[in-house]
């Protein structure tokens, strides 16, 4: 008895109030450390034991449950704006502006809060190129991937409605631009293409969206109902939902010996937020979140940008209608992004980064994945191409939306004449039409047909004559129309009877007016000669490139089959048609290929 | 269930609505110069253009998604901040995105002399702008 002293700890651990909270003592054993697991409701979303390769750091980079983490901080910080925060467009702004200078602390919560959301849609992002990288959507975990896809979608749909809420200009037009692109819907918008016979500006979906015909309090409250409750409701069930499946499916990675969760991977998941936590903490002391004037729905900032992630699609917006660029082709890439794991039938690549190698392609040399060449290169081309377009939009764009270079000075009273013409409908169809059959392959059997019927070589002539073929219609159908045909605004409101003068004088399209130039300074015969065979020269260009893919093409027809291929290749055509777009407008000051503004429809 | 939820879809579609008057009087036609006036962009969103023979009224909202373009005397342009549209005075696309022209508000005398437009009447298609409600009549003495 005299050598047991009395200690607090122990008293403590034998009260019945102790006990009834924790079930386990905390000594290091192989028992406890199970039991923490199991036993904690948190922790229980892990396993209790995991292989060690599959909760390396540099596996998955802890992306995912990092986006869980920002989500909560989200949610915490949120919380604690709404209580100085009122939904209404007069009061608003000035709750806005009391958060950042009379609350203690207020400023430091609303940085918080903006720059994990920022964060937040980085490391998305981010995760969603891991797991593809690492080939985690794979079977049996399709099914998970589709809602990743969904979580990112909400991810940016919660940056959307909170960006209205302090109700600065930014806020209103972003969701001006946002809710007339609703009106722009096909079917259900307003101004869409082929609207229905009964929609009008009173009954469709920007009038659903907004809550009126105007930006006014009804929006607000629809964003704030939306930003704070629905969707980040929505939001809940779905990362449960993938977290379960998470653990449902088990990991992509099963090598390495088995190790306890508890440490390994908790420790592993604790330094990873704290890290976070200190970043967030330093950037939100060093980095106010932007807060414009006042919103004022008569006067736009000049320029108006949104925030950086939407940047991309707000450059988009700039090439194609908005029916195209701000509802067909986002859906699209939804749509796209959520078919990847039931078109991609390739087994391979499942667990570890992609290997990459330098190989041929025809004369093409090209450094590619070793497994997955054709998924990778597929899927990094749009993720790059997607961040270009941010990268333009920010860095390119100054007033007038107007193109400068990066670091170059803006300046309000620059002379820009701007200038964009429209290739008529049937050129313009021929150019879409044989750009699409691009994507047409050579089946097995018409190959084997054409090889009885006419030698052995002539599977490898059709297939050449094909691709020159289109790539001439593609170079004739863009030149001709722009070297000849008739300016349909003149004269209302261009000077010039030509598209090729009227472009060619232009100061947007630098290689027509290389072209017109040429014609005015050496004569139309020199000239003419040397621009004819140029264009030749453009078609042989672009049937080549089909001829290099044409091979590939045909194997990727036999191993996915019609539906599978038909989805694949014009999902994929559809993405470098973008950028052909994009060409056509920089280069060659094209606005529509097709435009039939009686259905407000224009491509 | 599917009644319910349509119900509950018809039910975020509001019947009536609190917002502001579409119609305003702008003051007496003599007062406005010729070409294109940028007095009630700030409070009315709309710029006045009085020509040699009358005048017409635009609304001064991009065609392309609802932002308020600016008008640049130099070259002789509106030119829209959020996508970059070019328009001429006649309100036509001539660069960027936007799919057609400006639209056009009702213009006529008040009673009392005033120019009195109507934002909810709009009319962008040529051959109707340039004439009836869209357009009025007006010489200087």
């Amino acid at each position: 008895m005299a050598d047991e002293k009395f200690s607090v700890k122990q008293y403590v651990k034998k009260t019945k109030l102790w006990k009834s909270i924790f079930r386990h003592d905390f000594m290091d054993t192989p028992r406890t450390r199970l039991q923490r697991v199991f036993g904690n409701v948190f922790l229980h979303l892990h396993p209790v034991r995991t292989s060690k390769d599959a909760i390396r750091v540099t596996y998955t980079w802890g992306l995912g449950g990092l986006s869980f983490f920002l989500f909560l901080i989200l949610t915490v910080t949120g919380i604690l704006l709404m209580f100085y925060y009122r939904p209404a467009s007069i009061l608003a702004y000035q709750d806005i502006k009391d958060l950042s200078f009379a609350v203690t602390l207020g400023q430091l919560l609303r940085n918080m809060h903006r720059w994990s959301a920022h964060l937040m849609v980085v490391v998305v992002i981010l995760h969603m190129v891991r797991v593809f990288l690492t080939g985690a959507y794979k079977p049996p975990r399709e099914y998970n991937w589709v809602v990743g896809v969904l979580l990112l979608v909400m991810t940016l749909f919660l940056s959307y409605t909170g960006y209205l809420l302090p109700w600065d200009q930014l806020a209103l037009w972003a969701v001006t631009v946002g809710a007339q692109m609703a009106a722009n819907s096909p079917l259900l918008g307003n101004e869409g293409p082929f609207r229905l016979p009964f929609i009008t500006p009173f009954n469709d979906a920007r009038f659903g969206l907004i809550g009126g015909t105007v930006i006014n309090d009804a929006t607000l409250i629809r964003f704030y109902v939306l930003h704070c409750i629905a969707v980040p409701f929505i939001f809940c069930v779905f990362v449960c939902v993938h977290l379960w499946r998470v653990r449902k499916d088990s990991f992509s990675k099963q090598t390495g010996e088995k190790v306890d969760v508890w440490p390994h991977l908790v420790s592993r998941e604790f330094l990873g937020t704290l890290l976070t936590m200190v970043i967030l903490f330093v950037w939100s002391m060093v980095m106010n979140a932007p807060l414009e004037g006042q919103a004022n729905l008569n006067v736009t900032p000049n320029p108006s940008k949104a925030p950086w992630y939407f940047l991309g699609l707000q450059e988009l917006l700039v090439y194609f209608d908005p029916w195209i660029a701000g509802v067909v082709l986002p859906t699209l890439i939804i749509i796209g992004l959520m078919a990847i794991p039931y078109v991609d039938i390739n087994p391979k690549g499942v667990g570890y980064w992609p290997k990459m190698k330098w190989k041929r392609l025809g004369w093409l040399p090209v450094w590619v994945p070793e497994e997955r060449p054709f998924a990778v290169t597929v899927f990094m081309l749009g993720v790059i191409m997607w961040f270009v377009l941010i990268f333009i939009g920010t860095y390119c764009r100054g007033p007038n939306w107007e193109w400068y270079m990066p670091g170059e000075p803006w300046s309000y009273r620059r002379l820009t004449k701007l200038t964009l013409k429209n290739i008529p409908n049937l050129w313009g169809s021929l150019i879409l039409v044989s750009y699409f059959l691009f994507g047409s392959p050579i089946p097995k059997k018409v190959k084997e047909w054409l090889s009885t019927k006419m030698g052995s070589k002539a599977p490898a002539l059709v297939s050449a004559a094909l691709h020159i073929g289109l790539g001439m219609v593609m170079a004739v159908a863009l030149f001709v129309p722009l070297l000849t045909a008739a300016d349909a605004d003149f004269p209302m409101r261009s000077r010039y009877t030509t598209l090729f003068e009227a472009l060619g004088r232009s100061i947007n399209s630098p290689v027509v007016s290389w072209m017109y130039h040429l014609v005015q300074q050496f004569g139309p015969a020199v000239g003419y000669a040397i621009i004819i065979p140029m264009v030749g020269l453009i078609g042989l260009c672009l049937g080549g490139v089909g001829i290099v893919f044409a091979k590939f093409k045909d194997r990727l027809y036999e191993a996915l089959g019609p539906i599978k291929y038909a989805m694949v290749i014009a999902l994929l055509l559809m993405m470098t048609g973008v950028l052909g777009k994009i060409v056509l407008r920089l280069l060659f000051g094209v606005k529509y290929l097709i435009s039939l503004p009686v259905f407000n429809f224009n491509i | 269930m599917g009644g319910w939820l349509l119900s509950n879809l018809r039910y975020l579609f509001p019947n009536v609505l609190y917002e502001p008057t579409l119609s305003f009087k702008a003051g007496k036609p003599e007062d406005y110069p010729l070409g294109i006036s940028e007095k009630w962009k700030k409070t009315q969103r709309v710029w006045i253009v009085r020509k040699a023979d009358g005048f017409y009224c635009f609304w001064a909202r991009c065609t392309h998604l609802g932002c308020t373009p600016n008008w640049f005397d130099a070259e002789n342009r509106f030119k829209c901040p959020c996508h970059g549209s070019n328009f001429n005075k006649d309100g036509d696309v001539i660069a960027g995105p936007a799919p057609k022209p400006l639209w056009r508000c009702a213009i006529k005398r008040a009673d009392d002399g005033q120019l009195l437009i109507d934002k909810a009447r709009l009319e962008n298609r040529p051959g109707q702008r340039e004439q009836g409600d869209f357009f009025l009549t007006f010489k200087s003495a």
